[in-house]
């Protein structure tokens, strides 16, 4: 089957010997079940909700119309949907560096040698095993202006997540507190890659931590650095659980917080409206395919493949 | 030649045991009855009250000792609950039994997602459709046709916590209460220093808060014939200016009501009165304060037009039209619609029956408190010049999408009551459109 197909495909090519054939039968053999997993679960849905988009959708997905550009001037029109995309972004701000960089320090700290090493790095991995709605929802008792932790053992009177001036940042602690045990497992693998001998040599040549820091960890981690960068901008844009298990629909401060996934889910799942909860996602593939773009070119300045 | 035999075969082996994986999966999930008999793995049923789940499953198990048919409880939060059913409904994976509620019956019913029930009705000796409260009944018909069988109702009472009223001196509220009686009251209990209230309004949950003071106070949310909104009604804007001034003097701020639940804040003793439904009987029996502190008295009237009024909802037991065990699905319905399964649903204290005759049963569940507020209330009565009012629960064909838009809108006036007027003018227009959109 395999065979004939690739023959028609190629007929210039001279007859294959028995060898590539083998080649050609285990390779697809080998990827189909995983191209079949990415069409079925990715390529169609992308495909299907780029299609709904355009569509005035049916209750229970029956009866799609399709109606061209008509879900998309009126994205253009709704302040919420930008007002969304801006709150996303605010937040991927906070979220992505400050996750970056403590992970950094943290992982070249747990890097070295020292007592309860492996302590250490569980109790920093813990977030990430904890379902996040768990995580949420602790977080949310924290932050309780009333009764909360934070404010009563500090003497606090901060409405943490109903004030719609801080709230943000708020979510975004959250963010950065469930991520970093992930970081700092990526940093410290992508640390031990790197050679001692470097280090010896900078020591030798007297140069200080924090020089060896800069000049040696960083250069030589930005492979990694620049993985944990790509998917973490992506994951901070598609933040949704945090901000639907911390804040009530009644929360004033919401409409500064809801993120474009959070709107796409309440247009589609609370609204039933699932053609303009498409148009609000393709709009989020939109910016996440123009940020990765801007950030593959940028890499060449900065990431340094040895 | 043989190797590469061999290979093949297992590779084949492989790709079969696969599919087998696959198969066996969906037809699990697919309600795991191809072959229809009784035995073939569990009914699923889906509901969303934490606080019932105890009883519910005491009567199917039940069911189970009778029938032999075994039955799964699934308890999802009402959020999620709805989600999860639309997805399954478009997926055609629903569960096989489930409760319906008036926000959604319509589009449910409207799009055949429901197993229709009149021949079983017509065959069965043990449901009679006149038995159950009409109110109830009248929200899952659709064309003449029955689609669930009614499982409960509500009505809406004044909790309140009868220390902090001692503390304060005060009398504690009785069926003689206006609306104005409550305010001056809670003004008295509020100390905001003290972060203690009067009262807590729900604005989360219509149903049990605001929506009752409309329609006491003469106004109303929906036309009768389902169509307009009320929200710009003179009568309705009157009683959300008092929502207004309840929310400002003597409720908590409004932050604090969005980021702890108002029966939680009672539950804590930090209000005094809320306004519940009788479906959190269970919750409050359950609790230790509230049990050794609190009581119920019936909602206010108000003053002007001597109407007392309650919103009155009840859920009903329904099947999907997709479910490959239509008759499972009805004997467990028929089971839960039964008057002696009503009987021991009211008893156990679950909620209120929707089978006549069923109120006493449901009254002696528990001595913690005067559950006469909560039952008086669904008799239409007129005593003393004071009319007691069941407002059926406004429905369209999808109200849960003004509901929730209505949730959103108002969040600001919730804030700041002095904009209640404009948000809910500006509110009134928007639902307009909604209810004209809707696709049917």
């Amino acid at each position: 089957m395999t065979n004939s197909k690739s023959e028609a495909k190629a007929p210039a090519k001279q007859k294959m010997t028995t060898w590539e054939k083998n080649q050609l039968f285990w390779g697809w053999l080998f990827i189909i079940p995983t191209m079949l997993g990415l069409i079925i679960l990715n390529l169609y849905p992308i495909v299907d909700t780029i299609y709904q988009s355009m569509c005035k959708t049916g209750d229970f997905g029956k009866g799609n119309i399709f109606v061209g550009f008509e879900n998309f001037s009126r994205m253009f029109g709704d302040s919420e949907v930008w007002q969304a995309l801006l709150n996303t972004i605010k937040y991927a701000i906070i979220e992505v560096p400050f996750s970056i960089c403590f992970a950094l320090v943290l992982a070249v700290l747990l890097n070295r040698k020292m007592v309860g090493r492996s302590a250490y790095r569980a109790i920093f991995f813990l977030p990430m095993i904890v379902a996040p709605a768990a995580v949420a929802m602790v977080w949310r008792w924290l932050y309780n202006s009333q009764f909360g932790l934070l404010n009563n053992l500090f003497g606090l009177k901060v409405e943490w997540i109903s004030n719609p001036k801080i709230a943000w940042i708020s979510i975004a602690i959250i963010g950065v507190w469930s991520i970093l045990g992930y970081n700092i497992v990526l940093f410290i693998s992508g640390l031990q890659e790197i050679p001692h001998d470097y280090y010896e040599a900078a020591d030798i040549d007297g140069a200080s931590g924090v020089q060896a820091f800069f000049n040696i960890t960083i250069p030589l981690l930005s492979p990694t650095i620049f993985f944990v960068l790509i998917t973490r901008v992506i994951g901070a844009l598609q933040v949704f659980d945090l901000i639907y298990m911390v804040m009530d629909q009644s929360n004033k401060a919401l409409p500064k917080v809801e993120s474009l996934v959070y709107l796409f889910y309440r247009e589609s799942f609370d609204f039933g409206d699932k053609g303009y909860g498409s148009t609000i996602v393709v709009l989020l593939l939109i910016v996440i395919l123009i940020v990765t773009v801007f950030q593959m070119i940028g890499q060449k300045k900065w990431v340094h493949y040895e | 030649m043989k190797k590469r035999l061999i290979s093949a075969l297992l590779v084949s082996a492989m790709c079969l045991s696969l599919t087998a994986c696959g198969g066996s999966g969906g037809s699990s999930d697919g309600g795991s009855s191809d072959g229809g008999g009784s035995s073939s793995g569990a009914l699923r049923v889906a509901i969303w009250d934490n606080n019932q789940q105890p009883g519910i499953q005491e009567i199917c198990d039940l069911f189970t000792e009778e029938t032999g048919i075994d039955v799964q409880v699934e308890v999802k939060e009402w959020d999620s609950y709805w989600t999860l059913l639309e997805a399954g409904a478009s997926g055609g994976d629903m569960p096989d039994v489930f409760w319906m509620h008036a926000n959604n019956s319509q589009i449910y019913m409207n799009n055949d997602m429901l197993l229709k029930l009149d021949d079983y009705i017509d065959k069965s000796d043990k449901i009679d459709m006149d038995k159950y409260l009409p109110q109830v009944t009248a929200l899952y018909t659709y064309d003449g046709s029955y689609y669930a069988i009614p499982k409960d109702y509500d009505t809406i009472a004044l909790w309140y916590n009868k220390t902090m009223f001692d503390d304060a001196g005060l009398e504690y509220p009785n069926e003689n209460w206006t609306w104005d009686d409550l305010y001056d009251t809670a003004l008295k209990l509020t100390d905001k220093d003290a972060k203690k209230y009067g009262y807590a309004l729900n604005v989360t949950n219509d149903q049990d808060s605001y929506w009752n003071i409309i329609y006491s106070k003469g106004g109303y949310v929906l036309s009768d014939d389902h169509k307009s909104s009320g929200y710009d009604d003179p009568k309705t804007l009157e009683a959300m200016d008092f929502v207004g001034k309840l929310l400002s003097d003597v409720c908590p701020p409004a932050s604090v009501m969005a980021e702890t639940q108002t029966d939680v804040l009672f539950q804590s003793g930090t209000v005094a009165m809320i306004t519940q439904g009788s479906w959190m009987v269970p919750a409050f029996k359950q609790n230790e304060y509230t049990a050794e502190n609190c009581d119920v008295a019936m909602i206010p009237y108000d003053k002007e037009t001597g109407v007392r009024a309650s919103i009155c909802n009840g859920l009903g037991w329904a099947a999907a039209a997709s479910t490959k065990r239509a008759d499972d699905c009805w004997k467990l319905i028929e089971w839960l619609g039964s008057e002696e399964m009503q009987i021991k649903q009211a008893e156990l204290g679950v909620t209120m029956s929707a089978y006549e005759g069923t109120s006493d049963a449901w009254a002696s569940n528990t001595d913690l408190f005067n559950l006469a507020a909560h039952l008086d209330m669904a008799e239409e009565s007129k005593v003393d010049g004071v009319e007691n009012k069941v407002v059926e629960y406004p429905f369209t064909y999808n109200a849960v999408k003004w509901t929730s838009q209505c949730q959103k809108d108002l969040v600001a006036a919730w804030d700041d009551p002095s904009l209640m007027e404009e948000k809910c003018k500006e509110f009134a227009g928007t639902m307009n459109d909604i209810i004209a959109s809707e696709s049917k």
